[in-house]
């Protein structure tokens, strides 16, 4: 503690407009926060090996025999389709991840976005900073969303490598058995995990409402957790197929659809559709809990 | 203004404009006004719909059943999500079954019939020369509300009053309704069959079964979307990919085998109340290794009944029972059980 | 806990510099969280350019009230204005220039302090983004955290963090620094460091909050007190009018202090022994007579001199009559 007496404040009264941080700056220090993190890491290197842990192996068990029965939930008959098509196996991966996995990473970055936070008492500093609360909301969703799209994004390209390895670029087929090029069969992943993200995105959003009202990030991870499996309770239950639809994952097994040529897109117009509304209830039920509550 | 009033109004305007986009994609498409259309007789109707040729379209078919039986996953007919039917206007088609996360394909270029199914990855050519298209495939069949509707409406127009009632929006196009109502005569579990005919090409856009008793459409097969207009030619041909498992099928031998193996089924009845009788293939019930499937499903789906045409198991479901007896004769029919035993009766 | 405003009437209340327009106040503030009441009636004037220490007991709501002042917390009732703007309305406007330490030190454990500094000063209105990594280093240097400042926060000590969090509301020049017990976990000589620094901040002209439980160090460091008790400010005022208003006394040195007590007891004039010497209450009597009384008894004075009536003394009066005037109310 020595004498730096130069950081003194000059008195300066004519500087006491309203003034805050530039939004890009706490973009970068909220995106540098999240991927600091060694859980996010680990999360994104358990992601990316998914993809090659399927594609090994369904390499070793070699010949996958027929599948039996065909549409089996989550993508359990794409798996078996995936051995010897580079094109399905990152949506494969993408289809099954995006039951639990995917998921619950959405609502974990959501938890430690302001439960998470709160609980370090670090929410305190940038508010005092300050960062206005709908600034601050905005920020994180961001954040939520970047990280959504690095989750869908490096299963892809694992994928896509994994795939393009064991079975070289000939191997891209389409569901309705149609050869595609190499950049038909990426733009078909892109799509994919575009979608993928932005679903995760909406799971993000409502991790966010939810750790708004919380301390806990891990209220919020159990939330979601229960969320996401009574929704899919729920998907299986006929008798309530007028609450599918806004049920979020209702769309979730129709991620199969990129895979068809050509391509459906009714499905995951409504399922981006769904996300959407999803994101706008949560996001702004989040700022009205964010911008009342005590920091 | 008051932050918590603030809060409250962004909370509310929030989650009322995600609740209306959740509602909108709740409400079924194609709902909406019925159409104002130009009156048309039902002869009329019926008439433009056999002479029409279906012109060139892409669109999805919906399946959906309220038989009343339990959910059977991996059965075939009643697991089908959907269908993509694409048709040039001159005889090649495309369509896509979508059954859960593999896909049935069947293109027919011109003579030739590709089958292909993702989730085996075989891909099966037929020599479609001999048979009419519509015939060639019972998947086909089904997924074509076109041949569905129109023979549907022959076969019936003597047991049935035929009559126009109404419009209804489908696929977001205007059609006509033609309703087909049992005359009272007839012993029937159901109530009528509508059909919905789009008023420009009088092309069938929906089938609809109703039973007695209920609002809802026991099965309903139709349009969700549909679009008029050329296709890409590449739709209608089909290469097999690399890899795939290649076979080529006379199906017409092997259909005509297991009929002579089964003997000829044959029409009790006729109208609405016509039942089919006939004798099951022994070994579909008896060895191979779908006998446990087949029988196993019976018992969880049937119950026993006897009388004097002897014993067997009952499947009623809300359009139809059938009854597979115990010496491997079957009947069925959109009709009650008293008619099915009838049926049985007369040898 | 009704409306009981200003306990003790002190002298000095609210008697500051009218001058200039106060750094920090506070009108009637109320705080409720259900039915339990954090803080209430709650007037406070801070000075510009004063030290203000904030005294009071744990769950006398120091901390609810700082929080309100900076805007985190929304009052129930009443009004705060930091640096001339409504609190939290205005915190816009307010905040760049206030430094705060809040409820102790909040910071990220995987991140190290540097990387924790620099994610706060992405968040400072007044820097510029060149300026963060040089305010950072500068504010470690000034907290003694320059050697530390690589290492993973969660490897910091007590002291550390404390530090860490005192470099965070030093990381721009403000015009106002809001320290919640910023001592806590300190040893001596960071405690030290600690009133060496506001010393600084005083001097250069900026207006200082310090909430503590220990009275030493408000009084070592403060220009002004406000000693809250059970949620009311009881004494708000100059620290040197404060002190005076304390009983009058006189301490007394002297070599034989239990005879000094002994004889003045014989006198029937109280007093008691006490580290810096003998110390007389002057409520019934005066300095002369003391000092008479003494010599009379044959007592040797080296010196008598008018008594500082310690915070200690004042801090456990006024709560004390608080909680009795509450009982006999």
């Amino acid at each position: 503690m020595t004498e730096t007496l130069e950081s003194a404040p000059p008195p300066s009264p004519a500087a006491d407009g309203p003034s805050r941080a530039p939004l890009p700056r706490l973009l970068r220090a909220e995106l540098r926060w999240i991927f600091r993190r060694p859980r996010t890491l680990v999360v994104l290197g358990l992601l990316a090996a998914i993809p090659v842990i399927i594609g090994v192996a369904l390499t070793l068990v070699d010949s996958p025999g027929p599948p039996d029965g065909g549409g089996d939930g989550d993508g359990g008959s794409l798996v078996a389709t995936a051995a010897g098509n580079a094109l399905v196996l990152p949506i494969a991966a993408l289809a099954m991840a995006l039951g639990l996995l995917l998921p619950l990473t959405a609502a974990m970055v959501g938890g430690d976005a302001l439960a998470g936070e709160q609980a370090h008492g670090t929410l305190r500093g940038w508010l005092l900073a300050p960062v206005s609360r709908g600034r601050l909301l905005f920020v994180k969703a961001f954040g939520v969303a970047t990280f959504a799209v690095c989750a869908a994004g490096v299963m892809a390209l694992t994928g896509i490598v994994t795939g393009l390895v064991i079975n070289g670029t000939d191997a891209l087929v389409s569901l309705s058995g149609t050869t595609l090029t190499f950049p038909e069969a990426l733009l078909k992943v892109a799509i994919a995990a575009g979608w993928v993200s932005l679903q995760l995105w909406a799971v993000g959003a409502v991790a966010l409402a939810i750790s708004a009202c919380t301390e806990h990030p891990m209220v919020v991870l159990a939330s979601v957790l229960g969320g996401v499996v009574v929704f899919s309770v729920l998907q299986f239950l006929d008798a309530l197929d007028w609450l599918h639809p806004f049920l979020l994952n209702a769309s979730w097994q129709d991620l199969a659809d990129v895979l068809r040529d050509p391509m459906p897109g009714g499905a995951l117009a409504e399922g981006a559709l769904r996300a959407a509304c999803y994101i706008a209830i949560a996001l702004s039920l989040a700022y009205a809990r964010l911008s009342t509550k005590d920091g | 203004m008051n932050p918590k009033r603030k809060a409250l109004a962004v909370a509310v305007a929030g989650t009322a404009l995600g609740a209306a986009g959740l509602g909108l994609l709740a409400v079924p498409a194609g709902a909406g006004e019925a159409p104002e259309l130009p009156p048309v007789g039902a002869q009329a109707l019926v008439q433009s719909v056999l002479e029409a040729d279906p012109p060139a379209l892409a669109g999805t078919v919906a399946f959906d059943n309220q038989l009343g039986l339990p959910s059977m996953p991996g059965v075939p007919m009643l697991d089908m999500d959907s269908a993509r039917v694409y048709y040039d206007g001159e005889g090649d088609s495309r369509i896509a079954v979508q059954d859960g996360n593999s896909e049935q394909t069947i293109v027919r270029d011109g003579n030739t019939v590709w089958m292909y199914d993702s989730a085996t990855d075989t891909a099966t050519k037929t020599d479609a020369r001999s048979h009419h298209p519509r015939e060639e495939n019972p998947q086909g069949r089904m997924s074509d509300p076109a041949a569905a509707a129109a023979d549907l409406v022959s076969d019936l127009r003597a047991s049935s009053t035929v009559s126009v009632d109404g419009t209804a929006r489908v696929a977001g196009r205007p059609a006509y309704e033609l309703v087909l109502t049992p005359k009272p005569e007839e012993r029937t579990l159901l109530r009528e069959v509508r059909v919905a005919v789009d008023s420009e090409s009088r092309l069938p856009l929906r089938l609809s079964v109703l039973t007695n008793g209920t609002t809802e459409p026991a099965l309903q097969l139709g349009f969700t979307d549909i679009d008029f207009g050329a296709q890409p030619a590449e739709l209608f041909e089909f290469t097999p990919p690399r890899g795939a498992t290649v076979t080529e099928a006379e199906p017409d031998v092997e259909g005509a085998r297991d009929a002579a193996r089964a003997g000829e089924p044959r029409l009790v009845g006729e109208g609405w109340d016509a039942v089919l009788v006939g004798r099951v293939p022994a070994d579909v019930l008896s060895g191979g290794e779908e006998d446990g499937n087949v029988r196993g499903m019976l018992d969880r789906l049937s119950t026993r009944v006897s009388g004097d045409w002897g014993s067997g198991q009952l499947v009623s479901t809300s359009i139809g029972t059938a009854i597979l007896t115990d010496d491997g004769r079957f009947a069925l029919g959109a009709v009650p059980q008293q008619v099915l035993t009838k049926a049985l009766a007369t040898r | 806990m009704s409306t009981a405003v200003t306990g003790v009437d002190v002298p000095g209340t609210g008697a500051s510099t009218p001058a200039s327009p106060p750094a920090a106040r506070t009108r009637g503030l109320r705080k409720t969280y259900g039915s339990t009441v954090a803080v209430d009636h709650v007037d406070l004037d801070i000075p510009e350019g004063a030290v203000l220490g904030m005294l009071g007991p744990n769950g006398s709501g120091k901390t609810t009230t700082i929080r309100m002042l900076l805007g985190l917390v929304r009052p129930t009732a009443g009004e705060a204005s930091l640096l001339g703007h409504p609190m939290p309305a205005g915190a816009a406007h307010a905040l760049p220039h206030v430094g705060a330490l809040v409820e102790g030190p909040g910071f990220h454990p995987f991140l190290s302090g540097r990387e924790n500094l620099l994610r706060l000063g992405a968040a400072e209105p007044k820097l510029s983004g060149r300026e963060i990594p040089r305010a950072v280093d500068a504010a470690l240097e000034r907290v003694g955290l320059a050697g530390a400042a690589t290492r993973r926060y969660r490897g910091y000590s007590l002291g550390m963090k404390q530090r860490l969090g005192l470099a965070a509301a030093l990381l721009v020049p403000r015009r106002m620094v809001v320290l919640d017990e910023p001592t806590n976990g300190l040893d001596p000589a960071g405690t030290r460091e600690v009133r060496s620094i506001i010393a600084e901040l005083h001097a250069a002209g900026v207006t200082v909050l310090v909430s503590s439980h220990l009275l030493a160090e408000v009084e070592a460091t403060c220009t002004h007190v406000a000693v809250l008790h059970a949620g009311t400010v009881v004494a708000q005022g100059e620290l040197a009018e404060l002190l005076e208003s304390g009983s009058p006394g006189l301490v007394v040195s002297t070599p034989d202090a239990a005879e000094a007590v002994e004889a003045l007891r014989r006198n029937r004039i109280p007093s008691r022994l006490t580290p810096e010497g003998v110390r007389v209450d002057l409520t019934a009597t005066t300095a002369p007579e003391v000092v008479s009384a003494l010599v009379h008894a044959g007592v040797s004075v080296h010196e008598a001199r008018r008594a500082r009536t310690g915070l200690e003394d004042l801090f456990a009066r006024l709560t004390q009559q608080e909680s009795n005037g509450e009982v006999s109310r």
